[in-house]
């Protein structure tokens, strides 16, 4: 099977490169071709070590069927992204709001900067005794990392966009006498919004790697959670291997959801080159 | 324009910066007065303080000594009574080119607005593009909608700091006799800074040349000439080698 694969993929892809296929379909087939020869070289590295532990790709395949089949993989699934979502949004609906602010106002910016870079630093793993003591092993403990480990990447992308808006276009808000929340609305917002969802995607990002550590150690449910189980009922190592496909999947999804964001008019000007 | 009653006056504007403990000084007693209607040109070469000038007119920046009056009331704040328009467009890339024109008119009830931007978009030649956002658009549609956005509130003043000098020579060209077409049109004073001579000679009424480091003014130029002036007439030729004379450099290359 191990040289078929290969064969395939390495086929594939040399006759792509070599004919001249739109880049669409380019972009779409070479990954699959890579995709295959990796897979292929995984099994022939299981075949050749001849390991009993770490899973082959068909074994892991068969997993796959078993996750689903078990039902576990939904529930797992939405406990993860239950907790990562509303610690998120609460994240963003505190982040937004403050790094505006604190952009805004250079004497705010003097009196919190230090605190948020200070905290900032701490990996959000290490709360974990912390969010558990405060709210047990369940959604709110995780709930709160994930607020932990989005808040600071939101307030100080936002701080940042607030304090980079141009001159130009500071003084055209100066000189057409816009002032307090008629400023935050028309100019400071605005003008902030796609360095904002910049952070917000990261920050999303960064959730998604925070909550599956956070399930393995201080949590009874989701998809961290399910791997240590798999590994501490029997090494199942097929198990795990599948369930990691399945956080790189869904991972996918939520960032291409998250860039929806980032094709509104009236950020899009933020991503182009000028 | 014939009146000649004085609208923006400078008294001995000087300005220095504070550069690394050092006083550089931008601008050194400066005096000038720029007629209502009028459309005066300060030239000089970049880093020449006219800029600097501008903005002290403007209320962005505040003098280190001497005063600017308009109408005599001392200028110390930005207002929509006088509206700059910069040259790396300074209108708002999130907001369509209506949004962006109806700025300085959201206090309005809508149906003026709708009536007071739809003339001003037709004037600068944007209709049918109102919904567009600035991305869009070419550099000199961009600055159409900047100028739009200025005149919306008929403004005594417009400060225009180098506006067309982003722009392609052509569209340049274009811009300037649009430019002279709505001064005569609304005929709101203009303080216009440039580095270019030409452009200086085709639009101003009066070229204020500055010397550079520290700017002073280094001498005026009347521009007699009716719009639309010819670019290759004898007297053009004539006042660019004046304005080169008092720029302080050769025109022979």
């Amino acid at each position: 099977m191990t040289a078929a694969l290969m064969a395939i993929g390495i086929g594939a892809a040399l006759f792509l490169l070599g004919t001249r296929t739109p880049a669409r379909v380019q972009n779409v087939l070479l990954p699959v071709c890579v995709t295959t020869i990796l897979v292929g070289l995984w099994d022939l590295a299981c075949v050749v070590s001849g390991t009993t532990v770490f899973p082959t790709p068909a074994k892991t395949w068969a997993a796959f069927g078993e996750i689903v089949e078990s039902e576990r993989l939904w529930g797992d699934t939405v406990a993860s992204l239950f907790r990562v979502t509303w610690g998120f949004l609460g994240a963003a609906a505190v982040g937004i709001p403050l790094g505006l602010v604190v952009g805004w106002s250079t004497r705010t910016f003097r009196a919190l900067n230090p605190i948020i870079q200070g905290l900032r630093p701490i990996s959000p793993i290490a709360w974990i005794p912390i969010a558990i003591l405060w709210f047990g092993i369940g959604d709110g403990a995780g709930i709160f990392l994930i607020f932990l480990s989005s808040f600071f990447p939101i307030t100080v992308g936002t701080m940042a966009a607030v304090r980079n808006i141009s001159l130009v276009h500071q003084r055209s808000a100066m000189n057409f006498q816009m002032t307090g929340l008629d400023l935050f609305r028309r100019v400071v917002l605005p003008a902030s919004l796609p360095q904002i969802i910049t952070s917000l995607r990261i920050s999303l990002g960064v959730a998604w790697l925070v909550i599956v550590a956070a399930e393995m150690v201080g949590m009874d449910s989701g998809l961290g959670y399910l791997i240590n189980d798999a590994r501490n009922a029997g090494s199942r190592y097929d198990l795990v291997v599948a369930t990691m496909i399945i956080i790189g999947l869904i991972g996918i999804v939520l960032d291409l959801l998250i860039r929806q964001l980032e094709k509104f008019d009236e950020v899009r000007w933020g991503y182009v080159n000028r | 324009m014939s009146d000649k009653k004085p609208k923006v006056v400078f008294e001995n504007v000087s300005k220095e910066f504070d550069v690394k403990g050092e006083k550089l000084h931008v601008l050194e007693d400066i005096d000038l007065v720029v007629n209502e209607g009028e459309l005066v040109c300060l030239l000089g070469p970049s880093g020449c303080g006219k800029s600097t000038l501008l903005n002290i007119a403007g209320g962005f920046e505040a003098p280190t000594s001497g005063t600017i009056k308009i109408d005599g009331e001392l200028i110390t704040a930005p207002d929509p009574r006088r509206v700059f328009v910069f040259q790396e467009y300074g209108i708002f890339p999130w907001a369509s080119v209506w949004d962006n024109v109806v700025l300085g008119l959201r206090h309005l009830p809508s149906d003026k607005q709708h009536t007071i931007a739809g003339e001003i978009i037709d004037l600068v030649g944007l209709s049918g593009f109102e919904k567009t956002y600035p991305m869009a658009l070419s550099g000199g549609m961009k600055q159409r909608v900047e100028v739009a956005r200025a005149l919306a509130v008929s403004p005594d003043v417009l400060y225009m700091d180098e506006p067309f000098g982003a722009l392609d020579s052509l569209t340049r060209l274009t811009m300037r006799s649009e430019l002279i077409r709505i001064w005569k049109d609304l005929d709101p004073t203009i303080l216009f800074v440039t580095h270019d001579v030409d452009e200086a000679i085709q639009l101003a009424e009066r070229v204020v040349v500055f010397s550079s480091r520290p700017g002073r003014i280094a001498g005026i130029v009347e521009i007699d000439l009716d719009h639309p002036r010819d670019l290759g007439s004898a007297q053009y030729g004539v006042i660019k080698n004046q304005l080169y004379e008092l720029l302080g450099v050769s025109h022979l290359i």
